[in-house]
């Protein structure tokens, strides 16, 4: 498995790539240490809703992770290396799982330092509002990089109907209709908030706790399944 | 050698096909130790029959068997089957050396460095094995690609168009290293579009035509047997009716028809011959003929093949 990982980091690894989700990671940073500089402020409510749950949990991890989980089997559908790995004494699990690691390997670090940063800034330190930020935006990360990654494999267009799915479901379908939140990583990342730290980030319109975090395992579990499906069933080019 | 005699692969009414274009049409064929040769006109179907032996594609029907085992998802086989596709499948950023140890740790070879380096030996790259292999030509490519298919010593090679990008000097190579892997007792077959390629190197040959096996057997057989199919070939010259009327006597000819705009077309049953006798059935009849060609394009370039060869 580690050969496939190591691999799979080389490839994700771009300069390009790594510069574009710097800049990614930087935007919330940049607009909390603005909201926070501004005499008139934010406040906890509109600072969840414009950079925590918009911007952060809907936008910048998504896309950021977007950029990477899509090329990790995309790549090599397209320069038709998958055969490499296909073609290897090895079962297709131990070829989807380390992709998967890798593709949270390379995200994470941009991800987690951005939700560290901001929070800490939004809310002057406060250790449990800071975890529960990072930690959910993580989950977060981790259910969208299963759901890219399987997406990558499952369609040559996957950038851009992950896009659309980001922009018309996560952005825009799950802000006005509320009974579809069950099936948003976006409603999933802000509940694990929620339930992270109650005191801070009260709200009764999210999914509860225990039921985020049961949903989470499906749908992270659930794409990591029919990922190895799809690798077990493709034609490999 | 130490070739036995029971199949290696089995191909048995093997179909696919894509939406409503048949690839491959109830093909069947039985591979045993030495080299087959896969022959066949760019676009007959060789390449995705190969993706089915080595299970990278799925069948639409029949059934693949290497060693007794279905091939497809049955992963543990690849640690004795080593596959060269026909595309360039490298990581451009690895050096040639890393390449062929990443294949091999990929396999399960426990002596990397060992292992890669006989690989490497092999195909006579040591030089550039430390260089990137996005800096290497087609042929070099080709061959550290050929290294690492060969670096878990596997028992049965599947090679699809491996001479491509290689000169003159690599191909004599190849062939020397295929036919001492075959003196092994291993499994070879390789394909090509290029008849000299597989005649020189091949025990067997399975020539695919259209998605189906038109022929197999020896080479002679193979020629034996292409002469004896039917062809439509199409004949200009400056008096058609005349020309039908002498060729319709000849045995290799089965039926002659005069085209509107003024060609005949010969149904014959032996190409060969008609090759021979046509021009001189013309000749004795003071008949001129502007040109001649073989109707069924896909047998055109086998065709060509054949007269070429």
């Amino acid at each position: 498995m580690s050969s496939v990982y190591l691999l799979t980091l080389s490839q994700l690894s771009g300069r390009w790539r790594l510069l574009v989700m710097s800049v990614l990671a930087l935007m919330p940073i940049v607009l909390t240490e603005s909201l926070v500089l501004v005499p008139s402020g934010a406040s906890v409510d509109e600072f969840e809703l414009i950079v925590l749950n918009t911007m952060l949990a809907g936008s910048i991890t998504p896309l950021v992770v977007l950029a990477i989980a899509t090329v990790a089997f995309g790549n090599e559908v397209e320069d038709r290396t998958l055969a490499n790995l296909t073609l290897a004494p090895i079962p297709r699990w131990q070829i989807v799982v380390p992709k998967l690691l890798a593709t949270v390997s390379v995200a994470a670090p941009f991800i987690a330092i951005s939700a560290l940063a901001t929070s800490h800034v939004a809310f002057n330190a406060d250790a449990t509002a800071t975890i529960a930020v990072t930690v959910s935006t993580l989950v977060g990360l981790a259910l969208y990089s299963s759901a890219f990654v399987w997406l990558g494999l499952a369609t040559t267009q996957a950038v851009g109907v992950g896009l659309l799915y980001i922009v018309l479901w996560e952005g825009f379908f799950t802000t006005y209709i509320s009974g579809v939140r069950l099936f948003s990583i976006r409603a999933y990342s802000i509940a694990l908030m929620h339930g992270l730290d109650e005191r801070r980030f009260a709200d009764t319109e999210n999914l509860g706790f225990g039921v985020t975090v049961a949903v989470s395992v499906v749908v992270f579990f659930g794409f990591l399944l029919l990922t190895i499906r799809k690798l077990r069933n493709m034609d490999v080019p | 050698m130490t070739i036995n005699s029971e199949p290696v692969v089995r191909v048995d009414h093997v179909s696919r096909w894509f939406g409503s274009v048949v690839a491959v049409s109830d093909v069947s064929f039985d591979i045993k130790p030495g080299i087959t040769g896969l022959l066949g006109p760019n676009g007959a179907g060789k390449t995705t029959l190969l993706r089915m032996i080595t299970g990278l594609a799925d069948v639409s029907d029949g059934t693949v068997t290497v060693l007794d085992q279905p091939i497809r998802n049955n992963s543990a086989l690849f640690g004795r089957i080593g596959v060269m596709s026909e595309h360039e499948t490298v990581y451009g950023f690895m050096k040639g050396r890393e390449f062929v140890k990443i294949m091999g740790r990929l396999r399960g070879v426990s002596d990397l460095d060992a292992a890669a380096d006989r690989a490497i030996e092999l195909v006579d790259l040591v030089e550039a094995s430390h260089r990137p292999m996005g800096t290497y030509s087609r042929g070099m490519r080709q061959r550290m690609r050929l290294a690492a298919t060969l670096v878990h010593d596997p028992d049965i090679l599947i090679l699809d168009e491996p001479l491509n990008g290689a000169d003159p000097l690599q191909r004599v190579q190849f062939q020397d290293l295929m036919r001492r892997f075959a003196a092994d007792g291993r499994t070879i077959v390789l394909s090509s579009h290029i008849l000299e390629e597989v005649e020189q190197v091949a025990d067997t040959v399975l020539l695919i035509v259209n998605g189906k096996l038109a022929a197999s057997g020896g080479f002679r057989a193979i020629r034996a047997a292409l002469d004896k199919r039917p062809y439509h070939v199409r004949v200009m010259s400056d008096s058609p009716r005349e020309l039908a009327a002498a060729v319709v006597t000849l045995d290799s000819v089965e039926a002659v028809n005069i085209d509107p705009d003024g060609a005949i077309v010969v149904l014959s049953n032996n190409v060969r011959a008609l090759q021979i006798e046509l021009p001189l059935r013309a000749e004795a009849a003071s008949i001129r003929l502007f040109g001649v060609e073989p109707m069924d394009d896909s047998l055109e370039s086998v065709f060509g093949y054949l007269v070429d060869g």
